[in-house]
């Protein structure tokens, strides 16, 4: 689904969410910028993160508004929110009735955003909200997502470890990645989200893919927040998973218009190991005389090449795949304001 | 709006220094002869390619650009060109200055005796030998003797298509380098070759070199299948799956052999299993093949490849 989306080569305009969507009274002014926060894990008290994080957005003097965005897990931190809502603050809450992962959560709020803009924060402290103009003054001057980076770090050596370690290696296997991937605050205009295919955990690679898709992407430096300073540890899964995630990215980057390329590689590689087996044992057997049925040798040969084999099949499937595709829908994205 | 009887598209990627002669070289072969627009795709250019592109669609309403938004590579940038072309008649063309614009009314008056596509071929390449002839001249023979498709001279950018054609082809990815493949596979399209002038590049830098050595072979391999088994990729793989299980036969002989002359080893009825094995994954594979061909493809336009009225 997705994929398709991504077809769109025309450029459509910045369109408010239709009326009947509105959560908000209507009589309230449009807001400018909508500031979703994705309420998953770890959540910090969400009224405590609106009072310090709205002044610093008043001073930008454009109508705001704050969507939360809160699993099922979350529903406790809700009737806080109701109250800021009855004071009159332009606070917003979208509730989900199971886990769905952020990048569905964010797609379905911004659907249901008002604003022109988007900025996006974790519910958890990642940087000071004086970053948050700077974020939105960067996309005003053209850029299609401005990404915060966290910079200086204040926090400990191993936090400093796993967060460069993970976007070196991110780095290293996709090439032109921002600095601070996992930072997750992200000012964008709405395009971005609706037109970048995004699902599941790629989502925490937004400027990443919306770099592939065309759009400008900078990244802005920030100062980290204190809270964001405790040293974390996560359970062994979330590595793994974190690291997969970045397999995952790289042959969607490296190698999804062309599977070939890469099973093929690999699987080249084992058939041409196998097949160099066979060929020896063969010559050893024709010449030399030697028997083949006590060789336990001939069978790694034999599986060696199975696996290359199956491997080429299944890049030949993807290519298949991909040509079906692409003989319908080309996919790129003209630059905007220069036709 | 009028259609005009050709459209030039011309993919640029840094190519600051040719814009400006390319688009005289152009108005100067065609203005006269036939009714022209000319498209220049900028393919993401880090120089001022776009700056200078659009000063020169600025001048002209005859020259068009389509503005990439980043760099997609030579085959999104054609097709880009494809997706804008209005004329009834389009060629593609190097941004470069190798090819001649000149050979145009050639290719179109070719086009006009019952071709779908008329390929340019460079009769006196001006290149580096070793890192571009000599590559080039085994590729041609590989993709000549592969796909029975006779074109001498892939790498020329120079050619003509009829608009049918160029509406269906949906080029992705590296496939620009062997589009007569595509268009014969593919298409069934009619081709034909007349020779062409090439000059040595002028200004800028050649942004091949030898590592497409890969790109080109595993294309070569997906363009294989599609030349021989895009609407029946199962019988591909069964062609596999019946070497694999010939294979598995033989050993389970030997290995049944083996046992009734005393003693055999575990060797033999592994192999076995495994060719076997494979056999059955790759029948397995094809019927995915198959499912995907099912779901994906569209059959109303399958059927209108081949055909053509004549009278």
């Amino acid at each position: 689904m997705a994929l398709t989306e991504a077809a769109t080569t025309t450029t459509s305009p910045v369109r408010p969410a239709s009326g009947a969507e509105r959560i908000s009274d209507p009589d309230a002014e449009v807001p400018y910028l909508s500031v979703i926060v994705r309420v998953t894990e770890r959540p910090v008290a969400l009224e405590d993160l609106y009072r310090e994080y709205a002044p610093a957005l008043r001073a930008l003097g454009r109508p705001f508004e704050f969507v939360f965005a809160i699993e099922s897990r979350a529903s406790h931190l809700v009737p806080p929110l109701e109250q800021l809502a009855k004071e009159g603050e332009p606070v917003r809450v979208i509730e989900f009735a199971r886990s769905i992962g952020e990048a569905n959560l964010l797609r379905y709020a911004v659907e249901r955003a008002s604003g022109e803009l988007i900025l996006t924060l974790p519910a958890y402290h990642r940087v000071q909200p004086e970053a948050m103009p700077e974020l939105v003054r960067r996309i005003e001057a053209g850029a299609d997502l401005a990404s915060a980076r966290r910079w200086p770090r204040a926090d400990g050596l191993l936090n400093r470890l796993q967060s460069s370690a993970f976007n070196g290696i991110l780095r290293w296997l996709v090439g032109h990645a921002t600095r601070d991937v996992a930072c997750g605050v992200q000012a964008m205009r709405r395009r971005v989200l609706t037109e970048t295919p995004l699902y599941g955990d790629f989502f925490r690679f937004l400027p990443v893919l919306a770099m592939r898709e065309g759009f400008r992407v900078v990244e802005v430096d920030a100062r980290q927040h204190a809270d964001d300073r405790s040293t974390r540890l996560y359970r062994p899964g979330t590595y793994v998973r974190r690291l997969i995630d970045i397999l995952g990215l790289f042959f969607l980057v490296r190698f999804t218009e062309k599977p070939l390329r890469f099973f093929g590689l690999l699987g080249g590689g084992l058939a041409g190991l196998g097949s160099v087996l066979l060929v020896v044992l063969f010559m050893q057997r024709v010449l030399g005389g030697q028997p083949l049925a006590n060789r336990p040798l001939l069978l790694v040969g034999v599986i060696a090449l199975t696996l290359g084999v199956q491997a080429i099949a299944l890049g030949l499937i993807g290519e298949m795949i991909v040509h079906l595709h692409a003989s319908r829908s080309s996919r790129y994205r003209v630059r905007e304001g220069d036709e | 709006m009028k259609r005009p009887a050709v459209s030039v598209v011309c993919p640029l990627y840094n190519e600051e220094a040719n814009v400006r002669l390319l688009v005289e070289s152009v108005r100067a072969a065609l203005s006269g002869v036939v009714d022209w627009e000319l498209i220049l795709v900028d393919d993401g250019s880090r120089d001022s390619t776009l700056l200078r592109a659009g000063d020169e669609a600025a001048s002209d309403s005859r020259i068009r650009l389509v503005p990439l938004a980043r760099n997609y590579g030579q085959s999104t940038a054609t097709q880009a060109g494809f997706d804008a072309a209005r004329g009834t008649v389009v060629v593609t063309m190097d941004g470069d200055l190798q090819n001649d614009p000149r050979d145009i009314p050639d290719l179109i008056a070719k086009l006009a005796e019952g071709y779908d596509l008329v390929a340019g071929y460079r009769e006196e390449r001006q290149d580096r030998f070793v890192t571009r002839k000599v590559p080039s001249r085994v590729a041609n023979l590989l993709i000549r003797l592969l796909t029975g498709v006779p074109i001498r001279d892939n790498g020329c950018s120079l050619k003509a298509y009829r608009r049918e054609l160029i509406l269906n082809l949906g080029l992705y990815s590296d496939m620009h380098r062997f589009i007569p493949a595509l268009a014969v596979g593919s298409w069934g399209a009619r081709i034909a070759q007349v020779p062409v002038r090439h000059h040595a590049r002028r200004f800028g830098e050649s942004k091949y070199g030898l590592s497409r050595v890969w790109k080109v072979l595993t294309d070569l391999l997906t363009l294989i299948m599609l030349r021989w088994f895009s609407d029946r990729p199962l019988l591909m793989f069964a062609g596999g799956a019946v070497a694999s299980m010939l294979v598995g036969v033989c050993f389970v002989i030997a290995a049944v052999l083996g046992h009734f002359e005393g003693g055999v080893g575990v060797v033999f009825p592994g192999v076995a299993v495994v060719a076997i094995g494979l056999s059955i994954y790759l029948l397995m594979l094809g019927l995915i093949a198959e499912t995907a061909l099912y779901n994906y493809s569209d059959h109303r336009l399958q059927s209108r490849r081949f055909g053509r009225v004549v009278v």
